[in-house]
């Protein structure tokens, strides 16, 4: 891993022990138009140059707003999607030139918990033989006795009684089953665990339930977790380290704790004055940056700083011409494993610059392929 | 509506009567072969010209369904109403399907969570605006177009020229709910409900719709009714606050005092519940145990019992009322004191783990499985 380093960034960590390295990742899907020939007439640029480093034992938060790309990248980790470009590498090992019996093995090492509990559990199938399935291809139930503690070990270790093992997923509630589908993750001893909003489907009341259990079975079994959601608030409760993504790429990457408290980029002080407090004296006096426009389509992605066409800090020079790096930035109070992509981050921090007001600009929905006569959805997204 | 907004303005706020009184309101659903089932349970409130009524509450507590009712939007058949929903004083749900379809709009208008399944997918964005006009403010299509236009660019959708052409789905989801906005105002309602409006939008949309809402509340003096289940929503922008659970109000107070002092252990725990992102990292959250599937029958207990963090002998064998005091009110046996609060934890030996205590677990087994006791 570290043999890597030098050909990166000169503001790649170099400390702590990489267990996952992602470098200069993008995943671009074609956009096919065509009745008879499928004739491919652009790309969404979903993914579009990431690099970031996600340390043993750490909880790496992944958050942006809705199809900024944060699901692909999680995917492309997994090497679910296949990466257009770039390299991702597992514990030392590049994860696209494994296969067979190395890949399977790997796989084992890399679990994933999704968003909806219902729609990534079979229905048919009882909790045990949806924990008992991958201890099985893994070679982890060599016997009953040695199976059925293990099953039990896993209920206990996600909260759930041992009577919910002969019973289906439609029978329980929503948090229950984001436990059930925490304990198949669990199930083969991963080293990380991907979990992609896994809290945002399910009641407030609930949410904290999930949230605690994933901080407990970390301290317990030192998984690393990169933890994917739209909600800054919850990355933020259960991060060490966050990757602020904007339209495919990392705008900002710091410590929780100091993105919340020096937040560089003009994106990610937008997002964070829009999270609304539960507390009317906060609210009543918090300053919103309010951005205009929606997020441009990312088949069709701005030029120069991606961020620019809602950016309330864009100047007449560089934003919209040149792409900005992300890169380490000398200022009081933020460290060097503090990362911006912005050209202006230090004259932003110092006040040099002030916000200005910004026209919004219109966003085409109809412009990414698809007959627009077939009524089609307003977003790819949408068609997923 | 021929009224000019300086009158409304004038009567707005605590001095002036309530526009809309929700009385009593039972919802219960009733399909042939099955237990019937009640989803709102004698919710009332009052809505005054320029206020903003928060229904705050999970998932199932209730909240579209009242708002359905006051809509009159609820289907017919297999659903009983009772209570009343008084407008000015009068009653709406005595009112026929014709009579409340024309007050719909008029007097009251409605935004829902999913702005494209609430618009004609078949009619551009202008048309949808322009007839609501017509219909409601006896205007020709030409002298309406201007305004639909202006309507457009209030709510801030750019280029509003182009858009009136524009169907449904060629909108972005914010701008398709700018739009649904555009349409619930052309008729200048008095009361407007919004349905998780922000829901399905990101944050930074969010905050603009908000920022709209407001400002509509603002200038115009409607009154609004503001459904969700985020907190942090109700807390920058609703006046009174009804905190539903199980289709009961179980707590009401204004903004301020509600947050500052929560009394209900289910607004005490939601609130403990909650991330904040200006909180103390590394603090660990307080859940509330279990879910709203072990939640007991109101009619001999109180509902949270099962999940509360202070339950006493009482709550499980019977109903609280719901007690008014001032500008406060709460429904508990066992409020949460100022000890409780200014610990910060619900209880001593609150369940801070994820193990939470007897509730969590399937008591909503519909088999009734006696083996899930033994495993407690
Ligand atoms: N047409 C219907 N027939 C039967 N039950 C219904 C019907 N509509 C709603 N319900 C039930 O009434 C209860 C309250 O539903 P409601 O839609 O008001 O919840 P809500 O508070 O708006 O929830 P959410 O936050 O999920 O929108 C739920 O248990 C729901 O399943
Ligand atoms: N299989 C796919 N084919 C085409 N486009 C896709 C596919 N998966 C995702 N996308 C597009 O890529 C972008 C990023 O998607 P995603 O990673 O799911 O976003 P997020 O998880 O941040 O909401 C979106 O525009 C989405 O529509
Ligand atoms: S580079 Fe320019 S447009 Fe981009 S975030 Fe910085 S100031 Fe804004
Ligand atoms: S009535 Fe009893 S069980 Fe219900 S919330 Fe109050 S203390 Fe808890
Ligand atoms: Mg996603
Ligand atoms: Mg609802």
């Amino acid at each position: 891993m570290t043999a890597t380093a030098e050909t990166t960034s000169a503001a790649a960590p170099k400390d702590g022990d990489v267990l996952v390295d992602v470098r200069g990742v993008k995943v671009h899907f074609p956009i096919k138009k065509g009745v008879i020939f499928d004739r491919t007439i652009g790309y969404v640029y979903a993914v579009d140059g990431v690099d970031l480093q996600i340390r043993r034992g750490e909880t790496y938060g992944l958050v942006g707003e809705s199809g900024c790309g944060k699901s692909t990248l999680g995917r492309a980790i997994l090497n679910l999607e296949p990466p257009t470009e770039g390299t991702v590498e597992f514990d030392g090992v590049d994860i696209a030139s494994l296969s067979g019996e190395t890949l399977r093995r790997k796989r084992q090492d890399i679990q994933m918990v999704f968003q909806d509990p219902m729609g990534s559990l079979d229905p048919r199938q009882s909790v045990e033989s949806l924990l008992l399935e991958g201890m099985k291809a893994h070679g982890l139930a060599k016997n009953e006795k040695e199976a059925n503690a293990r099953l039990r070990e896993l209920l206990k270790a996600v909260g759930l009684p041992a009577a919910a093992l002969k019973k289906y997923p439609h029978e329980f509630s929503g948090g229950q089953r984001q436990r059930i589908g925490i304990a198949r993750a669990l199930s083969v001893n991963p080293k990380l665990i991907v979990a992609d909003e896994p809290v945002s489907a399910l009641d407030v009341s609930v949410q904290a339930q999930v949230i605690n259990l994933l901080e407990e079975l970390q301290d317990e079994y030192g998984l690393t977790y990169l933890v994917v959601a739209h909600d800054l608030a919850v990355v933020r409760h259960i991060s060490d380290r966050i990757g602020v993504m904007y339209l495919g790429a990392l705008v900002e990457e710091a410590d929780a704790e100091e993105l919340y408290e020096h937040p560089l980029h003009p994106y990610t002080r937008a997002l964070m004055s829009a999270v609304p407090v539960p507390d009317p004296v906060v609210e009543d006096r918090r300053e919103r940056i309010l951005l205009t426009g929606d997020l441009p389509s990312p088949a069709n992605p701005p030029k120069g700083c991606r961020f620019h066409t809602r950016c309330p800090w864009r100047q007449e020079t560089r934003c919209d011409t040149e792409r900005p790096e992300l890169r380490s930035v000398q200022l009081e109070g933020v460290s060097p494993g503090h990362r911006v992509a912005c050209h202006w981050a230090e004259q932003i921090a110092s006040g040099e610059l002030k916000p200005h007001e910004v026209k919004a600009q219109i966003t085409e929905q109809s412009d990414l392929g698809g007959d627009e006569d077939l009524m089609g959805p307003a977003s790819i997204q949408e068609a997923l | 509506m021929t009224e000019t907004i300086e009158n409304i303005q004038t009567r707005r706020g605590e001095d002036a009567g309530p526009l809309l009184s929700v009385r009593d309101l039972k919802v219960t659903f009733q399909r042939s072969g099955e237990q019937p089932f009640v989803a709102v349970d004698g919710v009332s409130f009052d809505v005054r010209p320029g206020q903003t009524v928060g229904l705050v509450g999970e998932s199932g507590c209730g909240k579209s369904v009242t708002s359905l009712a006051i809509m009159g939007l609820l289907p017919e058949r297999g659903v009983k109403i009772e209570g009343e929903v008084l407008y000015n004083g009068q009653d709406l749900l005595k009112l026929s399907r014709n009579q409340m379809r024309d007050r719909r709009g008029a007097d009251l208008g409605m935004i829902f969570q999913d702005p494209l399944s609430s618009l004609n997918p078949v009619v551009p964005i202008g048309i949808q605006v322009t007839e609501v006009l017509e219909r409601h403010r006896g205007l020709s299509r030409k002298a309406a177009t201007p305004i639909a236009r202006e309507m457009l660019e209030k709510v801030g959708i750019p280029d509003p020229n182009r858009r009136l052409t524009d169907y449904p789905h060629q909108l972005s989801g914010g701008m398709r709910q700018r739009a649904l906005i555009a349409i619930a105002l052309a008729a200048q309602p008095r009361v407007l409900i919004a349905d998780e409006p922000t829901t399905a939008l990101d944050v930074t949309i969010q905050a603009q719709i908000l920022a709209l809402l407001k400002e509509l509340v603002e200038d115009t003096g409607t009154a609004l009714i503001m459904i969700t289940h985020d907190l942090g929503v109700v807390a920058g922008l609703v006046d009174r606050v009804n905190v539903l659970y199980a289709g009961k109000i179980v707590e009401r107070g204004n903004r301020h005092e509600l947050f500052a002092e929560p009394r209900h252990p289910y607004t005490w725990g939601l609130l403990n519940s909650i991330p904040r992102l200006d909180g103390t990292r590394g603090q660990k959250l307080t859940p509330i145990p279990g879910s709203v599937s072990d939640n007991l029958p109101w009619a001999s207990a109180c509902a949270f019992a099962p999940r509360c963090s202070q339950p006493i002998e009482v709550c499980r064998e019977q109903q609280p009322e719901l007690v008014e005091e001032g500008t406060r009110a709460l429904r508990c046996f066992n409020p949460i004191d100022d000890e409780v609060r200014s610990g910060r934890t619900p209880d001593a030996q609150a369940p801070t783990s994820t193990q939470p205590r007897d509730a969590a677990y399937p008591t909503d087994d519909p088999k009734g499985d006696p083996t899930m006791e033994e495993s407690r």
